[in-house]
């Protein structure tokens, strides 16, 4: 017999995608066109879980012939994880948790245990009033049913929640045997806060009116100036213009949410518990496009140390420069280079929320353009990575290392420092963004190494 | 130097055409360089601004030919056989050799601001190798990095002061491999400073201020190359200083003088100090003293066994050896059909270089924050994308055999063979004809190197830059149907 010894919910880390369509997206791979290496990723669709609406069982595992991304009728298809719970057994090996597993150790489905715990701490986050946390739990549960995620809140109207999504334990069958929960996140709405004693206006933005404009203070808060403990830029939160320069808050809250998917097993009298963590973001609007520095590089990050180390062979060094690059030209893809550099558009001086426009208001340094303005056409911008990531395809050693940004760098504001790479992006401190110590050490890594290599004879072999 | 412009040099170089007495002692008219207080004299054909101009030509072949010369001796550097234990320093060393040639490609465009504030033509032509130069200490010559030929680098760029018995034994040296050693560069700057600080010569208004948004600046050209900042590491090997890449705008008699000033003094350091490391001078002899501190085997494995000057197959008819005011040089075919092929794209992204960069001399800079942008960032950007496609073709080339069927025998290296014309047409619309001519050439090219060589036939780099090359294609066709980037 294999004995379960301890727990695991994988992917320890799912971030699912905002949408109000019924049906959740289907799920796809990005993959580089090997006849072009220089455009856009590929999107391929990959076998994808369908699950019976009445059942909770999963009854089909096709890979769809197309990808859509609504329903066809204006409405995102949401993305929606799946967390699966693994055993590590007395052998030592890490498992699926399966209905046949279960049986091994005496259990059946019934007995696995599941709790959704999720918030949405935006406004308290603002606000610092503790009635203005929302927070949704379901309490354990072992049936197949949906239990939806009620964002609950002390300053919220009466019998109003917040509807953050809901998370189903998919039924276990014998063709898909294994113990899975699904999150599946709300539908991407903005809800308003109402008066209750005096009448309020209508508001197109927003589907309903869930907080109490009179009893909190959400509607109307403005980010006073000088307090330690704002957000860097501070005031991003819809509003308003406001008295003496302030930005006055319009009271509205999102459905985005993040917490804590627990899992709980009696294996022979010890109870076994894991957890995974969810969250839930706005949908993928460019979903061929990896942004230049993701959780994952974090995440890559906290694994290895910041450093470049003799585990790193100068191959993954040389992928990660090239990816670093594919990444920089899908990023100016999307960029309106011409606004973000600060150029004066069409007329406009400070045409939008720039870096520019950020390193003036936070230094009152000149309003400046980072790049020369003549060297920012977009479609100029893009051609320009593309060479670079066609040369690096040479295999010659990537030479702009030493453009990448340091970490220590991102508040540099000499002509230089602005200009570094990443540019004209602003990182999570609203300074300029740079990658990852662990990234700009890869590509150093590549940079100096690649010269001492000779092509291989074998046709087509690396070089 | 190409004959048209030598017969007029004897107005800076009088003792070049001593033994021509009498009929040439008429043009040595200007007297020598060494007396600075002696008044520069105009030699016969020219007024002082054309003069200026001639002078100014000359300045920028010589700047385009260090450089060339400099990116080749990099671009040699390193291959499996170096020993692990010198791959820090040699990637190093390449990396300071890469700075001076950068450095030199700043000096080469503040020459095209001088001669833009003076309402001359632009300048990016220099004569096909093997030549001698009358300014140059010796002949350009495409050389894998040696000893040897770090010699002859750190002579040119030398001091006049510069003496001792380190002093001698490398000016020995360099004069063993390539002949006489007397450097004339500094002789020309000094001449046209002459000239420039002589209101009676350039009146005020023959510098023409207006021209500052034609000219390249450093904002375009600097990529993060800081000016007054070298010092700070470079990212891409440890204890590398960054280049500092000098691009002058020019707009009265001050600001051409000391653009002039600010070059020689980086390039030939005229009265730098010795210990002064910004000198390519001094880069130039770290690296040497480093180098001939290793066994003479270790030397030899510093580059790849690349063949000097290589060119490509179809001038097989003109290989012989060339003396000319230096020791001879040989040029080495490229037989091997495949890495001619390589050559023929080597040479022609060259060119596609060299008309990217008058192209863009040819459109303004935004006057303002950019509220109007024209061609020229696009022709920025692809000029620097040409520079990453020759470095990347120069990588091939280092790897490939110079000759079809000799094992063993030596590699290839960038031809950086001239074009047949660097004139540009008139009319913009006819330029960007051009554009197109060059990547559909290119286009030419690529497929047949893919369809040719067996190991081509899926190169990572060739299938990128065939769909770059479309891409660019599809911008120029934009371009000429008057839609876009030009506007």
């Amino acid at each position: 017999m294999t004995t379960i010894r301890e727990l695991r919910v994988l992917p320890p880390l799912a971030v699912a995608r905002l949408g109000g369509a019924a049906e959740p997206m289907d799920n796809y791979t990005a993959e580089t066109d090997p006849t072009e290496p220089l455009g856009p990723r590929r999107l391929r669709p990959a076998p994808t879980f369908h699950v019976d609406p009445g059942s909770g069982a999963i009854t089909g595992a096709d890979t769809p012939a197309t990808l859509r991304f609504t329903d066809g009728h204006g409405k995102v298809r949401p993305v929606a994880p799946f967390l699966e719970v693994w055993a590590l057994t007395d052998d030592d090996v890490l498992r699926p948790l399966t209905v046949d597993l279960l049986r091994d150790n005496g259990l059946t489905p019934e007995d696995v245990r599941w709790r959704v715990r999720v918030g949405n701490h935006k406004i308290q986050r603002r606000t610092y009033d503790d009635n203005d946390r929302i927070d949704a739990d379901t309490e354990w549960f072992s049936d197949h049913v949906s239990h939806e995620l009620m964002g609950v809140c002390a300053n919220f109207l009466e019998d109003k929640f917040l509807p953050l999504g809901h998370a189903r334990y998919l039924k276990p069958t014998p063709e898909f045997p294994g113990i899975r929960l699904r999150f599946t996140p709300a539908a991407g709405h903005v809800y308003g806060s109402a008066y209750t004693d005096r009448p309020t206006d209508p508001d197109p933005n927003v589907v309903d009116f869930l907080y109490d404009a009179t009893r909190g203070k959400w509607r109307g808060h403005a980010d006073q100036p000088g307090d330690p403990r704002l957000t860097i830029p501070a005031q991003i939160y819809a509003g308003d213009d406001g008295p003496d320069g302030s930005w006055v808050s319009r009271g509205y809250l999102d459905d985005e949410c993040d917490g804590l998917v627990h899992v709980a097993l009696d294996v022979s009298g010890r109870e076994l518990t894991a957890f995974g963590r969810i969250g839930a973001g706005p949908p993928a609007y460019a979903p061929d496009v990896i942004p230049i520095r993701t959780v994952a590089d974090e995440l890559d990050q906290a694994l290895h140390g910041p450093a470049a180390t003799g585990q790193d062979t100068l191959e993954q060094a040389r992928a990660v420069a090239e990816e670093v690059l594919r990444r920089a030209t899908e990023t100016v893809r999307l960029m309106n280079t011409e606004v973000m550099n600060g150029n004066t558009v069409d007329g406009r001086v400070d045409a939008a929320s720039t870096m520019v426009r950020q390193d003036t208001a936070d230094t009152g340094r000149l309003f400046e353009p980072i790049m020369a303005p003549s060297l920012v056409d977009a479609a100029a911008v893009l051609a320009l990575h593309r060479n670079v990531l066609a040369a690096l395809r040479s295999g010659t050693a990537p030479w702009f290392a030493d453009v990448l940004r340091d970490h220590d760098e991102v508040g540099d504001l000499t002509a230089k420092g602005r200009r570094k790479m990443p540019a004209l992006m602003r990182g999570a401190d609203g300074r300029s963004l740079a990658l990852t110590r662990r990234q700009v050490n890869l590509v150093r890594l590549a940079a100096r190494q690649a010269i001492f290599r000779q092509a291989t004879d074998e046709p087509g072999g690396p070089r | 130097m190409r004959s048209r412009v030598h017969r007029h040099l004897a107005s800076v170089v009088p003792e070049l055409f001593e033994d021509r007495a009498p009929a040439m002692a008429v043009l040595s008219v200007a007297g020598p360089l060494d007396a600075e207080e002696e008044r520069p004299v105009l030699p016969p054909e020219f007024n002082w601004r054309d003069y200026t101009v001639m002078l100014l030509h000359v300045a920028a072949e010589i700047e385009h030919s260090l450089m060339v010369q400099y990116l080749f001796a990099a671009y040699s550097m390193g291959g499996p056989q170096v020993p692990e234990g010198l791959r820090d320093d040699v990637r190093g060393w390449q990396e300071v050799i890469l700075g001076i040639a950068k450095e030199e490609m700043g000096h080469l465009l503040t020459v095209q601001n001088l001669l833009t504030v003076l309402g001359g033509p632009i300048n990016l032509d220099r004569e096909d190798y093997p030549w001698g130069s009358d300014f140059y200490p010796f002949a350009f010559n495409l050389q894998p990095l040696s000893a040897d030929s770090l010699a002859k680098y750190v002579v040119a760029e030398s001091p006049s002061t510069w003496s001792g018995p380190e002093a001698t034994a490398i000016k020995e040296r360099a004069a063993k491999a390539s002949g006489d050693y007397v450097n004339r560069v500094g002789a020309l700057y000094g001449r046209v400073d002459a000239i420039l600080k002589n209101k009676d010569f350039l009146p005020d208004e023959l510098f023409h201020a207006d021209t500052l948004p034609y000219q390249a600046s450093w904002d375009e050209w600097g990529r993060g190359y800081t000016r007054g900042e070298r010092g700070q590491d470079s990212g891409n090997v440890p204890d590398v200083k960054s280049p500092e890449l000098l691009v002058f705008g020019v707009f009265s008699r001050d600001s051409a003088r000391k653009a002039l000033h600010e070059i020689g003094e980086q390039g030939e350091a005229p009265d730098a100090d010795e210990q002064d490391e910004t000198s390519h001078f001094n880069r130039f002899l770290g690296i040497y003293r480093a180098l001939t501190r290793l066994p003479e085997d270790q030397q030899a494995l510093v580059s790849r066994p690349v063949a000097q000057n290589p060119v490509t197959a179809h001038r097989l008819n003109e290989s012989q050896p060339v003396g000319y005011a230096a020791a001879e040089v040989t040029t080495n075919p490229i037989t091997d059909p495949v890495t001619a092929l390589w050559g023929h794209l080597f040479n022609l992204r060259y060119r596609m270089l060299l008309t990217d960069i008058s192209h863009a001399f040819l459109l303004s800079g935004p006057v303002d924050n950019g509220g109007v942008l024209t061609g020229r960032g696009a022709l920025v950007h692809r000029a620097f994308a040409e520079m990453y496609n020759l470095r990347a073709v120069a990588g091939r080339l280092v790897e490939r055999p110079l000759e079809e069927d000799v094992p063993g025998g030596l590699l290839a290296g960038p031809p950086f063979e001239m074009p047949y014309s660097l004139e540009l047409p008139h009319h913009d619309h006819d330029r960007w004809l051009l554009q197109r001519d060059l990547v559909q050439a290119s286009q030419l090219l690529t497929d047949q190197l893919l369809s040719t060589d067996p190991a081509g036939a899926d190169d990572p780099y060739l299938v990128a830059l065939r769909e770059s090359d479309r891409r660019a294609l599809e911008q120029i066709e934009h371009v000429l149907s008057r839609k876009g980037c030009t506007r």
